[in-house]
């Protein structure tokens, strides 16, 4: 054995050794029955100073007479009683996800999410949020939900808006003519900033860019 | 069994961690250094449950036994050391309450079969394999004595202090290539000295 594959178990034996060594000893012990004694004799020299009890070959030639005369591992520990079993801590498995899984279930992911904010932000966001300029192109009915209360107009930037006297926005109707255009806005505003967004981060967008900037015309 | 058992993704890929994972994999060469790596160690720990040296061994055997058998339930949220132990002590409780068990039959059967089952287990705990046991543990001493300075020293912190390179490297003030050279060279000349006076020992 030469001194480098000694000096590479010596290291071994104090948890020093690079990777490289490690593998290299591991590959290597099917062939180098000499590496499983210099390991040996590394171990006996840290039982002597510890003063921990020397053990000779003798308990690995019987554990290894003993495995090879069941040597199926399928056999799980005939004589591993019921009282092991339950003293000795299973934990259950964790198994790691492979990469390639873990990558498709973040595209994923992130595909879900853009759709959900996408519709949920056409659907909920977009009639509070673009009331104003809906007011100014055409009168809106307005409901009351509660006992008739004074009604009074808000006047901030330009943007008219009516408020109840508690101070609580109105909910308002629109038109189903104002409601396409509303979503026509919307979904073009956010496929854009999406297809934007995903061009600086470097993702998979959900449409070309060049499809969107050409939705200028709202859905009939 | 399972299979394929996968390599445990947990732990960083430390030296034991890779021996774990090759014996779990089947390698019998790896599991065999896991084997010398523990077996003072825990025949310590038996040897404080089951007095008798024989039975001490048997124990011993057994549990490295149920060890591989049961490799692919360790998933590394021990150390290795740790699971080992509580197999250690499970398969000794079981032994000791096995051996009384068969004690009370005892009184019915003859003591001749008994030595007779059992005569395989003295050849380890015998009176001679002891002597030669500390006759070699011996012999390691006197050489580590016999090292250089610098040399003893760096295996005496390793060995006795459990430090690290780097925490040696610190209180020799050398280099941790430097430590990882002195260790391996006291090693390796004790090694040869105790060959040369216990021919098969070792090597």
């Amino acid at each position: 054995m030469t001194e480098t594959l000694r000096k590479s178990v010596s290291a071994l034996v104090d948890q020093e050794a690079t990777e490289f060594e490690a593998r290299r000893i591991t590959d290597s012990l099917k062939t180098r029955s000499d590496l499983k004694s210099y390991w040996a004799a590394c171990y006996a020299i840290r039982g002597a100073v510890k003063g921990e009890p020397v053990v000779g070959t003798e308990l690995l030639e019987r554990i290894n007479a003993e495995l090879d005369g069941h040597s199926e591992s399928s056999i799980i520990s005939d004589s591993f009683d019921q009282a092991d079993r339950t003293h000795v801590t299973f934990l259950p498995a964790k198994d790691p996800l492979p990469n390639r899984f873990t990558a498709l279930a973040g595209q994923l992911a992130v595909a879900a999410s853009i759709a959900f904010a996408v519709v949920i932000g056409v659907k909920v966001v977009a009639p509070v949020e673009m009331q104003p300029s809906v007011a100014q192109s055409e009168p809106l009915e307005v409901i009351k939900f509660q006992m008739p209360v004074q009604k009074e107009t808000v006047s901030v930037s330009g943007v008219s808006s009516e408020v109840e006297s508690t101070g609580q926005p109105v909910a308002r109707i629109l038109t189903e003519r104002d409601m396409k255009q509303l979503v026509s806005d919307r979904l073009s505003s956010y496929l854009v900033r999406h297809a934007e967004n995903t061009a600086v981060v470097g993702g998979t967008s959900v449409l070309p860019l060049a499809r969107i900037m050409g939705r200028d015309e709202p859905i009939e | 069994m399972t299979s394929p058992v996968e390599p445990i993704a947990n732990l960083d890929a430390d030296n034991e961690q890779l021996l774990v994972d090759r014996a779990r994999l089947g390698d019998r060469h790896a599991f065999d250094l896991l084997v010398i790596q523990y077996q003072s160690r825990l025949l310590q720990l038996v040897s404080r449950l089951v007095p008798n040296q024989a039975d001490a061994l048997d124990v011993l055997q057994d549990t490295f036994v149920k060890a591989y058998r049961s490799l692919a339930s360790f998933r590394g949220d021990s150390a290795f050391y740790t699971w080992l132990y509580r197999i250690a002590v499970n398969t000794a409780k079981n032994h000791l309450a096995a051996r009384a068990k068969e004690g009370r039959d005892l009184s019915y059967d003859a003591d001749g079969q008994e030595m007779d089952r059992h005569a395989s287990l003295h050849d380890l705990g015998s009176p001679d394999a002891e002597t030669d046991a500390q006759q070699l543990q011996g012999a390691i001493l006197d050489a580590i004595e016999r090292l250089p300075e610098d040399l003893k020293r760096a295996l005496t912190l390793r060995e006795l202090e459990g430090m690290s390179y780097d925490d040696i490297a610190q209180t020799m003030q050398c280099p941790i290539g430097t430590v990882r050279s002195r260790i391996f060279r006291a090693r390796d000349q004790v090694v040869q000295e105790v060959s040369s006076r216990f021919p098969e020992t070792f090597l």
